[in-house]
C-alpha cells in the first residue's frame, strides 16, 4: 500500500467516526498535529496551576486551604496525564519542558495574567474552568482514543472544580459589600481574557485539527455554549460586566464583535502577556535548580556499603 | 526512568482494572506515586503496577477475528428452549 | 487544668498548620510531576490534621477553628521554628520531612496514652495516615543518600540545619507540668526529644550519614561516608551554630521568616473575621 492509499483509507475511517491508538498508523500531519494539540493541553495545566497556587497562601479558612491545594494538585495531575500520552506519540517530557520554558509552544491565554486575590480564585474557578469544560467535553469524541480516555478523567474533576468554584462565588456573591467588590474586581479583569479563551473564529477550510476530528466543535459554537450557560448565572447574582458586554439576540446571549479587543491575545501568542516571561522563568529556573533530583531519579537505587 | 503501568481493584466484586501510567524510578516509587496519582479518591483499595516493558500484547489484532461460526459459544444459539421443551412433554405424554 | 490541655493541641496544630502551609508551597514546582501529586497529598493531610486539633481547642475555648488557624497575632502562634523555615531546596524540605514526621510519630505514640479521650483517639487516626508519610520520607532520603555525590552533599548541608532546628519540636510545651499532672501527656517532651535524637541519628547513619552528636545534643557533624566521600560538616547558614538552634516556638518567639509566612496566611481571614468563604 502506498502512502495516499493509506491516507484516504484513514481519511475515511476517521471521516466515519473512527478511532485512533498510539500504535496504530496514522499521517505525518495528523501525528504531528495531536501530538502539539496535547502537548499544549499539557503545558496549559502545568502553567495554569501557577496563578491559583498564588492564592493557596492566601486562603480564608482551613477547608478552602485544602480545597485550593487540592484542586491545583488535580491541575498538575491532569498535566501528568498528558505528558503521558504526549510521550507516547515519541517526545519526551524533557523535552517538552524545554520548548515550553523557552517559548517554543503555547499555553492557553488565561493563563498568562495575574491574580490579585480571593476574588480571582472565585472567577477562575467558576468561568474559566466552566469555560475549559466546554471545550474538554467537545473533545470526549475526539478520533484520538488515549486522548479521549483521558479527557474522560479531567472533565470529571473539571466538573468537581466548577461545583467547587461555584461555590466559592456564592459566598462571595452573598457575603459582605467587600467580598462582593472582591468577586466584581476580578469579572472586570478576567472578562475579556475568558472571551479570548475560545479563539477567534473558526478557519473550517483551514483548521487541520477540525478535518481529522481530534476537534469536533467550531470556537464560536463553543463560546456561543459558555455565553447562554454562563451569562445569566452571572447576571442573576446582581453583577454587570466590563466590555465585551453580552447582550440577548433571538434568545441568545451573544458579543459584539467590534467590542472585542484582539490586542491582548495576540501579545500573548507572541508570548508577551503580562506574566508570560516571569512564570516562564520561574518555570525554567526551578527545572535547572533540579537537575540533580532528576540525576538521583535516572540512576537505579544503589546501596552504600 | 521506566514508564509503569497502573492496575486498581475496587472493593472484590470486579477485578482489577487498568487506570493510567506513571514514570517512576523503580517499582517502589511508583507504587507511592501511583496511589496519589489514581487513588487518591479512594477508587480503589487494591493497587498493581507494572512496568510497561513487561506487558505483552499480540501484534495482529487481526488474530482476535473469528473466521468460522463460533455460535455455540453464545447463549443465543439456544433459544430454541421453548419449543423444544413443548416437543418433550409432549412426547412424554404419549408414554 | 484546660489551659495545659489547649497549650498542646494548639502548638500541636500549629506544627501541623505550618509545616503543611510550607509543603503546600511545592504544588506545581516539585521536580518530578507525578511526585508534585503525591507531595501535595501529603500537605493537604497535615492541614487536615490541624484542623483536627483546632476542633479540640475549640471545643475548649469556644473559638471557631479558623479563628483559631487564620485569626491570631504572630506572637500568639505555638509552633517549632523548624515548620517555619523557608522550603529551600528539595533536600532540605526531604530531610525536614523525614526528620518531622519521625518525631511526630514518637509523639503520637506516647499521646495514644492520653487520659483525654478526644487527643488519643485522633492520635490513633493521624498515626494511620503517617505511615503514608514515612514510607514517603524514608524513600526519597535513601534515594538521594544512595544517589550521586550532589545530592548527598546537598542532603548532608539539609540534615545539619534542620536536625538542630528538630530540638524545638521537644521543647516543653506550655504548661507542660500541669499536662503531665493531668495526664494529658505521659511523658515529658525532653524525654520524647532523647529517645528521638538518639533513633535519628541511628537512622543517619544507616542511610550512610552517620553524625556525630555534640555534648549539647542536637548540633550534628557528619562525619566521612565509609566510601570516602567529602561530607559537608558546616550547616548552610553560620547563624545557627551560634544561637539556640530552632528553640522559643512554644513560647511565641519566632524569627522574620514566620512573620512573612503569617503576613500571607492570614491578610484574607483578617481583612474580615466575621465574613464566611
Amino acid at each position: 500500500m502506498t502512502y495516499e492509499q493509506r491516507l484516504t483509507d484513514f481519511r475515511h475511517y476517521v471521516g466515519t467516526g473512527g478511532k485512533v491508538e498510539a500504535t496504530d498508523w496514522m499521517p505525518d500531519d495528523y501525528r504531528a498535529g495531536v501530538l502539539k494539540f496535547i502537548e499544549m493541553h499539557a503545558n496549559s495545566e502545568m502553567m495554569g496551576a501557577i496563578p491559583e497556587r498564588e492564592q493557596i497562601p492566601h486562603a480564608p479558612s482551613l477547608q478552602r486551604k485544602m480545597s485550593l491545594t487540592a484542586k491545583v494538585q488535580d491541575e498538575v495531575g491532569h498535566s501528568q496525564l498528558l505528558y503521558r500520552i504526549a510521550e507516547d506519540l515519541g517526545k519526551s517530557r524533557e523535552t517538552m519542558y524545554l520548548d515550553l520554558v523557552n517559548g517554543r509552544s503555547k499555553f492557553h491565554n488565561v493563563f498568562h495574567y495575574p491574580t490579585r486575590h480571593w476574588g480571582d480564585v472565585a472567577v477562575i474557578g467558576w468561568l474559566i474552568d466552566g469555560a475549559a469544560l466546554v471545550t474538554q467535553a467537545a473533545l470526549l469524541e475526539s478520533s484520538y482514543a488515549p486522548y479521549t480516555r483521558v479527557l474522560k478523567r479531567i472533565c470529571a474533576e473539571e466538573q468537581l472544580h466548577l461545583r467547587h468554584g461555584e461555590d466559592i462565588t456564592l459566598e462571595l456573591a452573598s457575603g459582605t459589600d467587600k467580598q462582593r467588590a472582591m468577586f466584581k474586581d476580578a469579572l472586570d479583569r478576567w472578562w475579556l481574557p475568558i472571551v479570548h479563551f475560545f479563539g477567534p473564529k473558526s478557519n473550517v477550510g483551514k483548521d487541520l485539527l477540525l478535518r481529522w476530528r481530534v476537534k469536533t466543535r467550531t470556537n464560536e459554537d463553543l463560546r456561543a455554549e459558555f455565553l447562554d450557560r454562563y451569562v445569566p448565572k452571572i447576571l442573576e447574582l446582581g453583577f454587570s460586566f466590563p466590555t465585551p458586554v453580552p447582550f440577548e439576540f433571538e434568545g441568545h446571549w451573544v458579543l459584539r464583535e467590534e467590542d472585542i479587543d484582539w490586542a491582548p491575545l495576540d501579545a500573548i501568542k507572541r508570548n508577551q502577556g503580562p506574566e508570560t516571561a516571569r512564570r516562564l522563568e520561574l518555570r525554567r529556573s526551578t527545572y535547572e535548580q533540579h537537575a540533580w533530583v532528576r540525576q538521583a531519579l535516572a540512576e537505579p537505587a544503589t546501596q552504600v556499603a | 526512568m521506566d514508564v509503569y503501568e497502573v492496575f486498581r481493584r475496587s472493593g472484590h466484586k470486579q477485578p482489577f482494572e487498568h487506570c493510567g501510567t506513571v514514570t517512576a524510578p523503580d517499582s517502589a516509587m511508583a507504587l507511592l506515586m501511583a496511589k496519589e496519582c489514581y487513588l487518591r479518591r479512594e477508587e480503589g483499595q487494591y493497587m498493581w503496577v507494572t512496568r510497561r516493558s513487561d506487558i505483552h500484547s499480540w501484534s495482529d489484532e487481526a488474530l482476535f477475528e473469528p473466521a468460522a461460526d463460533k455460535s455455540y459459544r453464545f447463549a443465543h444459539a439456544y433459544r430454541d428452549v421453548v419449543r423444544k421443551r413443548e416437543l418433550a412433554r409432549r412426547r412424554a405424554g404419549q408414554l | 487544668m484546660t489551659e495545659a490541655l489547649v497549650a498542646i493541641v494548639t502548638s500541636l496544630g500549629d506544627d501541623e498548620l505550618i509545616l503543611g502551609h510550607r509543603h503546600a508551597e511545592w504544588t506545581g514546582f516539585a521536580p518530578h510531576i507525578e511526585e508534585d501529586v503525591a507531595f501535595s497529598s501529603i500537605a493537604q493531610d497535615e492541614i487536615g490534621h490541624a484542623a483536627a486539633y483546632y476542633s479540640i481547642a475549640s471545643s475548649l475555648t469556644g473559638l471557631t477553628r479558623d479563628a483559631l488557624a487564620l485569626g491570631r497575632s504572630q506572637g500568639e502562634y505555638r509552633h517549632a521554628v523548624l515548620c517555619e523555615r523557608p522550603n529551600s531546596d528539595w533536600a532540605y524540605t526531604i530531610t525536614r520531612q523525614w526528620l518531622y514526621d519521625r518525631a511526630d510519630s514518637l509523639r503520637l505514640t506516647a499521646l495514644e496514652d492520653s487520659a483525654h479521650d478526644a487527643l488519643r483517639h485522633l492520635a490513633t487516626k493521624i498515626r494511620r495516615e503517617e505511615r503514608y508519610h514515612l514510607i514517603h520520607a524514608d524513600m526519597w532520603m535513601e534515594r538521594i543518600a544512595h544517589g550521586p555525590i550532589e545530592g548527598r552533599t546537598k542532603l548532608t548541608r539539609a540534615a545539619t540545619t534542620a536536625l538542630s532546628a528538630t530540638a524545638g519540636l521537644f521543647e516543653p510545651f506550655e504548661r507542660e507540668a500541669d499536662a503531665i499532672g493531668e495526664g494529658w501527656l505521659t511523658v515529658p517532651s525532653e524525654e520524647l526529644g532523647r529517645r528521638f535524637l538518639s533513633e535519628a541519628v541511628d537512622a543517619l547513619d544507616g542511610l550512610g550519614l552517620p553524625a556525630e552528636v555534640t555534648p549539647d545534643g542536637w548540633r550534628a557533624e557528619f562525619v566521612a561516608s565509609s566510601s570516602g566521600d567529602l561530607i559537608a560538616t558546616a550547616p548552610s547558614d553560620p547563624g545557627e551554630t551560634s544561637t539556640p538552634a530552632g528553640l522559643g516556638g512554644r513560647s511565641g518567639r519566632h524569627s522574620p521568616d514566620f512573620s512573612e509566612l503569617w503576613a500571607d496566611m492570614t491578610r484574607t481571614y483578617r481583612a474580615d473575621p466575621e465574613a464566611t468563604w
